[in-house]
This record gives C-alpha cells, sequence and structure tokens, in this order.
C-alpha cells in the first residue's frame, strides 16, 4: 500500500515537473531546433560524434541545457549521438558579433567539412540598479532612433520634438505607438541641438521652440478622435522656458500663470513673489549655439549671464526663486534682484529640471551629471539656501543625458537620454519619499 | 584581444575629465599632430573636416544620409538614384548642384569608378553600371568620394581645396594646416573656431608636445599602445577598423594559385602580432572580424609550414617583389613576412612602397561599416576587387567571404585599432568610424 503511495506521489511530481517545463520553455529551444534542422538536412540519419565550445556572453551554465536541446532534436532527427570513434563529428559553437547570437555547426564527414548557421537573437545586457533616501525611480516611455529634443504627455498624446519634425504618439496596449509626423520649418541647426515643448494655454495642445522656428499643435475638435494639425514658422521670438503651469499648485491645467513682475519703484525685482504657480518667463535663445542669451522677458532688470538651464523653485516663506545654469558652469539663483551663486553644485551637468515631489522641502532640483561613470546618472538636491543639498542616491541612466524638462503635473521630470548612436529614450523620472 | 581592448577604451573613456555632464563650449583652437600629410587623398585629416560625401558613416558604423538626403536603387541595383540635400552651400558660397557633385565624383575616381556612369537629373545624381552594386551608399561613404568643388566662379579649378565641411581651408604653411569653423556648415556651426593640424610630426615628438601643452590631440600607433598607456596618456581607442593584409598579385609569377595558397599558409600572423604590433589588435585569417559576423573563428589564422611547402610542390618563382604601404612598423611587418616566405622556399625582395606593381603589397583596408555586407564591399572595393554577390544572411555571406578567400589573392593578417591621446582641455572627443577623430563635434573645456 505504502509502496502504491509512493509511486502515486513519484507519478504526481512527474508530472508536475513536466507541466511546468512546458509552460516554461527554454529560451534555447528555438535557435537550437533550428540548427539541429540545418545538421541533420547537411548529414541525413546516422551516427555523428557531437561537441559543443562557447565563444558567446550565454552563461557557462546554460551550455548543458543548450547541448541536450540540440542533442534532442538530432535524435529526433534520426542522428544518434556517437562516440569519439565515429567517422562523422558535428562541432557546434556557440558565437556572437557585436550585436547578434550566431550559432554555428561545422558537420565534419572524413575529410570534407560543411558549415551551417543560424541567427540565434540579438546580444542582451542586464541594466543597472539603484537605490537612495529619497528615492527615484525611472520607467521608460518610449525609445526611437531619431534624436528627441523634448517630449510633453498631453491629455490626447505624446508629443515628441525632434530636431526636423514633430511626432505625435498615441497610447496603445503595448505602449506608445507614433500616429502622426509633422515636418518642422527648414532652418539650419546647431551639433547641440535643443528644443522646448509646453502645453497650450487650453492644455489640449502644445508649444513647440525650436533653433530658429516656433509650432503650434491643436487637435480639430479638441478630442482625442480629432487629427492633430501642427503648424511651423520661422521665429526668433523667446521660448518659454517656464509657463507657470509646472507645479501641483496650478489646479486648472494650462492656466497662465503671472507674468514675471518687472523692476520696483525701489530697485527690487521681485522674482520671489507670493503667487501660488511659478511666474512665466521667456528667454531668448542663441540659435546659432546651444544656450540662452542671458534676455528674458520679462526682463528681471539685472543682467543675466548666458545660461543652458533655469527652473523656479519655491521658497519655505513662499514665492519662488529662479535658479541659473550658467554657460560658465555656475549655479546661481536670482533673488531680490541680485544673483547669488549656490554651493555644492560643481559636480552638476548643464541641465536641471524642477521636481515637486512632496519629500522634505517638498521641491527638488534634479541635475544630470556623470561623475566617474561612462553613463550619466541624475540626483535631486534640495536648495533650503544657497546650498545644494543631495536628497537623494545617483539614478544610473541607460546613456547620456540629453534634455530635462519637468512634466505638466511637476510630479516627474521626462529624460531624454542618448543610449547609443542614434538610440535615443525618454524616462519619466519620479519621487518617492523614504 | 576585443574583451582587452574594449576595457582599455572603457579606461580611455573614464581618464577623460568627466566631473559633470556639461554641454559643450564654442570658441576655441584646437590642436592636432600627425605623421602623414593632412591632405593627403584620400585619407588625410583635414580632408573629412573640408568635405562631406554624398553619406556617411555614423559612428555604430550605419551608413547614413549625409549630402544625399535619400537614395534607391533600381534595375536589380544597376541603377541608383540619390536625391541632393537642399540648402548646401560650399565654402565660397556657392551652391551644392548635382552637377557640381558629378564633376567631383568623376575627377575622385577617374575612370576607376565602381559605377560605369554618372549624370545630374535636376537635383539628382543617377549612378548606372553594367553589373549590380548593392552597397552602393556605403561606397559612397568612403573617403575617396568626398565632394569637393572642382570648378569656381571664375570657371577654373579652385586654387585651395573648397567643400561643404565643418570647417574651411584658410591656410598651408609649412606642415601646418589651419581650418576655420564653417559658420553655414549644414550640420550646424561646429564647436571649435579653429583647427590647427600639423603634419609630418614623428610621433614621439607629438607626445612630447602634447605632454608640454603645445597640442591636443596626437597619433597612436597600434604598436606604441602599450607604452602609450605605461605613459599614462589620456587614450581613445576604436575597435579593430582597419584589415592589415597582403595582396597578392594574380598575375605573373603568382598567377598559380596552389602558390598562393602557400604563401597564405607560410605567413605567420603571431610573429607580426607579438613582436611589430606589440599585441595590439586580434590575429585574423578572416577578411571581417568576429565581432562583426560572428563566424571569422571558422578561419583559423594557424600557420602551417609544412602544408605551406606541400602546396608549393617543389615549384620555383623568380624573386618576388614585396612592398608596404605606410610607416615604419608596416617596413617592419614586411621584412618579417619576408623571412616568413623564405621560409617556404620563395625568394622575396622588401621594395619601396611607392613600386609599381609589386607581387606582394602589405597594407591596411578600411573596416568601417557596422553592416557586414557592405563591410566586405568596402573592403574589396578599397583592395581593386569588384564588388562581391550581396549577401543577406551569415550563411550566405560567409559562403561570399570564403570564395574571396579561397583565391588567396587577400590573405588577412590583423585587425587593428587606431589610438589618439588628447589634453584634459577636449570635451566629448570621440572616434568616427573609421577610428579618425570627431572634431566637429569636439569642443574645449576653457572656451565660451
Amino acid at each position: 500500500m505504502r509502496r502504491r503511495s509512493l509511486a502515486a506521489a513519484a507519478l504526481i511530481v512527474w508530472m508536475w515537473a513536466s507541466f511546468a517545463f512546458a509552460q516554461a520553455p527554454s529560451p534555447w529551444q528555438q535557435p537550437a531546433s533550428a540548427l539541429a534542422g540545418k545538421i541533420a538536412d547537411l548529414l541525413g540519419p546516422g551516427q555523428a560524434r557531437m561537441t559543443l565550445q562557447n565563444l558567446s556572453s550565454i552563461p557557462s551554465a546554460d551550455l548543458g541545457v543548450i547541448q541536450k536541446l540540440i542533442s534532442d532534436d538530432l535524435r529526433a532527427r534520426g542522428i544518434i549521438e556517437a562516440g569519439p570513434g565515429s567517422a562523422n563529428s558535428v562541432r557546434v559553437t556557440l558565437s556572437e558579433s557585436a550585436t547578434k547570437r550566431l550559432w554555428v555547426a561545422e558537420v565534419i564527414e572524413g575529410d570534407d567539412t560543411q558549415v551551417a548557421m543560424i541567427d540565434a537573437g540579438p546580444v542582451t545586457q542586464s541594466l543597472p540598479q539603484t537605490s537612495g533616501a529619497l528615492m527615484l525611480r525611472r520607467v521608460r516611455v518610449i525609445s526611437t532612433h531619431a534624436p528627441v529634443l523634448a517630449t510633453l504627455a498631453t491629455p490626447n498624446g505624446l508629443v515628441v520634438l525632434e530636431p526636423d519634425q514633430i511626432a505625435i504618439y498615441a497610447r496603445s496596449t503595448t505602449g506608445w505607438r507614433k500616429l502622426q509626423s509633422f515636418p518642422a520649418a527648414q532652418v539650419q541647426l546647431s551639433r547641440d541641438p535643443r528644443g522646448i515643448l509646453r502645453s497650450a494655454a487650453n492644455g489640449q495642445g502644445f508649444e513647440a521652440w525650436l533653433p530658429g522656428q516656433y509650432c503650434t499643435g491643436a487637435l480639430s475638435g479638441g478630442s482625442a478622435a480629432g487629427v492633430w494639425i501642427v503648424d511651423c514658422r520661422k521665429s526668433d521670438d523667446p521660448w518659454l522656458i517656464s509657463s507657470g503651469t509646472e507645479s501641483p499648485a496650478s489646479a486648472v491645467p494650462g492656466e497662465v500663470a503671472p507674468a514675471l513682475p518687472v523692476q520696483l519703484p525701489n530697485g527690487q525685482t521681485n522674482v520671489m513673489v507670493s503667487e501660488a504657480t511659478a511666474p512665466a518667463l521667456r528667454a531668448f535663445y542663441n540659435s546659432a549655439r546651444n544656450y540662452f542669451t542671458g534676455i528674458t522677458v520679462p526682463n528681471p532688470a539685472i543682467n543675466l549671464p548666458p545660461f543652458y538651464s533655469a527652473a523656479f523653485i519655491p521658497r519655505p516663506a513662499g514665492g519662488y526663486v529662479l535658479a541659473i545654469g550658467g554657460i560658465d558652469g555656475k549655479l546661481q539663483l536670482l533673488e531680490n534682484g541680485a544673483l547669488t551663486p549656490v554651493g555644492g553644485a560643481r559636480d552638476w551637468g548643464s541641465d536641471f529640471a524642477a521636481l515637486y515631489s512632496g519629500c522634505g522641502s517638498g521641491t527638488q532640483l534634479l541635475a544630470s551629471g556623470s561623475g566617474q561613470a561612462a553613463n550619466d546618472s541624475l540626483r535631486a538636491y534640495d536648495l533650503p539656501a544657497f546650498e545644494a543639498i543631495t536628497a537623494s542616491d545617483p539614478l544610473a541612466m541607460n546613456g547620456t543625458v540629453t534634455a530635462l524638462s519637468t512634466a505638466p503635473d511637476g510630479k516627474s521630470v521626462l529624460a531624454v537620454v542618448r543610449t547609443g548612436a542614434d538610440q535615443y529614450e525618454v524616462d519619466r523620472v519620479s519621487a518617492t519619499c523614504n | 584581444m576585443f574583451r582587452q581592448l574594449a576595457i582599455s577604451c572603457l579606461f580611455a573613456v573614464l581618464l577623460l575629465p568627466a566631473d559633470a555632464r556639461t554641454r559643450p563650449h564654442y570658441g576655441g583652437t584646437i590642436r592636432v599632430e600627425v605623421n602623414g600629410d593632412p591632405l593627403a587623398v584620400p585619407s588625410g585629416l583635414a580632408r573629412d573636416l573640408l568635405f562631406d560625401g554624398l553619406t556617411t558613416f555614423g559612428p555604430d558604423g550605419s551608413v547614413q544620409p549625409a549630402l544625399a538626403v535619400a537614395w534607391r536603387s533600381e534595375d536589380r541595383d544597376h541603377r541608383w538614384q540619390l536625391s541632393l540635400r537642399s540648402g548646401v552651400t560650399f565654402h565660397d558660397g556657392s551652391p551644392l548642384t548635382a552637377t557640381s557633385v558629378v564633376n567631383s565624383l568623376n575627377r575622385s575616381c577617374n575612370g576607376h569608378c565602381p559605377w560605369s556612369v554618372v549624370h545630374a537629373v535636376g537635383s539628382q545624381v543617377v549612378f548606372t553600371a553594367d553589373s549590380p552594386m548593392p552597397q552602393l551608399p556605403a561606397l559612397l561613404a568612403e573617403d575617396e568620394f568626398l565632394i569637393a568643388l572642382t570648378l569656381g566662379a571664375d570657371g577654373l579649378p579652385p586654387t585651395n581645396p573648397i567643400g561643404t565641411g565643418p570647417f574651411q581651408f584658410v591656410s598651408a604653411v609649412r606642415d601646418t594646416v589651419t581650418l576655420a569653423a564653417n559658420q553655414n556648415c549644414w550640420r550646424g556651426r561646429p564647436f571649435a573656431d579653429t583647427i590647427e593640424i600639423r603634419g609630418h610630426r614623428a610621433v614621439r615628438d607629438q607626445w612630447l608636445d602634447l605632454s608640454v601643452g603645445r597640442t591636443d590631440v596626437v597619433e597612436i600607433p597600434p604598436e606604441m599602445l602599450r607604452q602609450a598607456r605605461q605613459q599614462q596618456l589620456t587614450i581613445v581607442a576604436s575597435p579593430p577598423v582597419t584589415l592589415l593584409a597582403l595582396q597578392l598579385l594574380t598575375t605573373s609569377a603568382l598567377a598559380n594559385p596552389m602558390l598562393r595558397a602557400s604563401i597564405a599558409q607560410a605567413v605567420d600572423r603571431s610573429a607580426l602580432f607579438n613582436v611589430i604590433f606589440q599585441k595590439q589588435g586580434d590575429l585574423t585569417a578572416a577578411l571581417l572580424p568576429q565581432q562583426l559576423t560572428g563566424y571569422a573563428f571558422l578561419f583559423p589564422p594557424d600557420r602551417n609550414l609544412g602544408k605551406a611547402i606541400a602546396l608549393r610542390g617543389g615549384l620555383t618563382t623568380a624573386s618576388l617583389k614585396l612592398a608596404a604601404e605606410g610607416d615604419s612598423a608596416m617596413q617592419l611587418a614586411a621584412q618579417r613576412l619576408a623571412l616568413n616566405l623564405h621560409d617556404a622556399g620563395f625568394p622575396v625582395q622588401v621594395v619601396p612602397g611607392n613600386t609599381p606593381n609589386p607581387d606582394l603589397l602589405l597594407r591596411r583596408l578600411p573596416l568601417e561599416s557596422s553592416d557586414p555586407a557592405a563591410a566586405l564591399a568596402v573592403l574589396m572595393h578599397s583592395a581593386g576587387q569588384n564588388d562581391p554577390a550581396n549577401a543577406s544572411t551569415p550563411s550566405a555571406l560567409f559562403r561570399v567571404e570564403k570564395n574571396i578567400l579561397d583565391m588567396h589573392s587577400i590573405v588577412p593578417l590583423l585587425d587593428l585599432p587606431r589610438a589618439w591621446a588628447v589634453s584634459g582641455k577636449l570635451r566629448d572627443f570621440a572616434l568616427r568610424a573609421d577610428g579618425a577623430p570627431d572634431l566637429a563635434n569636439t569642443s574645449l573645456e576653457s572656451t565660451q
């Protein structure tokens, strides 16, 4: 009776294991079968000795599985594995190029060697992991072969600004799918091209600035079922670097914020104002270079230096202060009509964006940097006074960060990352409090 | 070995100043020193800055649009039609036209072109040939086909080189070529204002100048890479981008294929690799490197002197002339190969590189494209041989390559990288697909 129970248990375990194996086929099954088929075509039924060598990045733990898969498939095709004395032999090499796995079989019959090879899929790499106090996390939104200058998520789709066109992506079950693209005006580009996308005042469409041109996009009919209409024209107008809507305090999407006040009679420039939203600010861009000239609208009545990046951050006491990343590498705060250098930002890159995380001081600046690593990273900083204090561990990115912009809701930052030659991805970076 | 090179490249990147990812600054002068002539045709360093091709190889080795924005083939690759980029001007302000492109191409290959006829049709350039040209876009990315202005506004050939590239010619005084930023470059103005390239400078002197801050970029020949690392120079090295190969004349003394097969077995790649090239690069008996195809291991690079003697079969030849293109390392390699061939019973005489029609020519062939079929076509064109049949699968390409190698008109020896040492002032210094520096996208740290 007991023996019968054990046999039944063993049968159940075997069936479960068989079922599990059937549910999760080895990723090598398909290429192994394809290679075995090619070997069988060359060799025909019979006996052969098989050897396997690995010149690829496939871990050695997988080699036994691969060899067994090939042997089993060959057996099913009438080729039985023989010992060293066999006249026929099959030398299988798991090889790869820089991008693809290539499995090669040398079928040796006497003095005659024939070669068969199959494409066994792309070479894959694993991604690094990070952790931190204020935890940054990133989610890839899209990846593309075209250079991306900026992106904007609207209620009706994802807008992607490229050097020569504006692409609209629609959400599908598998992610974002390119819906339409519109050519931008033909103007001469910089070698480090930049662009800005902002939500239109009604929150449905968008405005885009590229070197020497300005574009608007709107949905005809104003609903997701409508057709996008994009209009571009040559323009040297200043770029809207802060619309005043990129903060959670902005209750109405697309609400136009009060303009940046001009110089007050007492000589002070009231940048730090008690407003629920950050002031709007436009800046002239040097289209032949890659930076803003320092001339802004409204004019703060102080000469701003040429700068790469600028962002408003709220002060605990109320109001906003403008952070400026100059082309000289200095981070300065414009407050009370004066520019004050900020310490602790020497290792920052040229790009930063405000992130309204709700953690700590509530708002951090997310800055790029590369440190000693090959790839860039993003890190959050608090600016309680005139010192940048790290608020998170670095978040490793998959390449070089080429643009950062605060999302319309202010709670995340969209980062454009060049991951390789002509390979770009857009990541949404958000923060969680620890 | 490839892994070693990849690690050294990684170290090079780590050694570059990279405290923070800043946007590139405009202005300043980048000073470069090279051993060769900066204006030498086809691959002088200055030429890449002065001229553009119809197509180009991207940093990843893929064929990308340059002066041509689109192309299509017809009649099973016998006819190609390329559309020119609009609004491009030469450095003298004259517009780029299909006619100017045709004139430049006709001058560049002077009857030895991969096509039969090239002509202008409106803003399009049309190529036709008797045999198919499946890889024409890749071939047009070669330095040989860079587009230069051949006739000025006065109807005469210009006295200075004029192209559409990121820099324009200013002067060539003694050995120094000075170039200035092309403000109207269709790719955007380059970051540096000026490039000064000093040519004909011995490598040791280049390194000395770099150490005392007299230059920003210097060459490191593969055979001196190890030494440069010991001196802790900041090195940027490419993956293997040139194939060192022995090209055999298939007429006269080496008309017998058995003799050529014997020579292929007699060469000792290990000696070249270990002694002359100081263990840099990769031994190879394949035309295309392993990291491009994945199958190069099927061509074993081992020497088999016994088989070489057997293949020669007692045949004797007149003294073979062996010439080497290039620098002193190439001359040393030629001497070494001559000894190898003596061992197999071939009388060999090493002759100067400019000797016409040598029986054996040691040379470097380009490996730029990331597409194996295109890379093979470019390599064969550089070797003066026909465009091989197009192959779309690894198996088909392997067969094409094996057929070429079985003719023994080219004996692959080593895949070699190109390397440069740079000063700490440079930002975003990177190499192009051919291993040459991409100076148009390099900027200087201290300028604004």
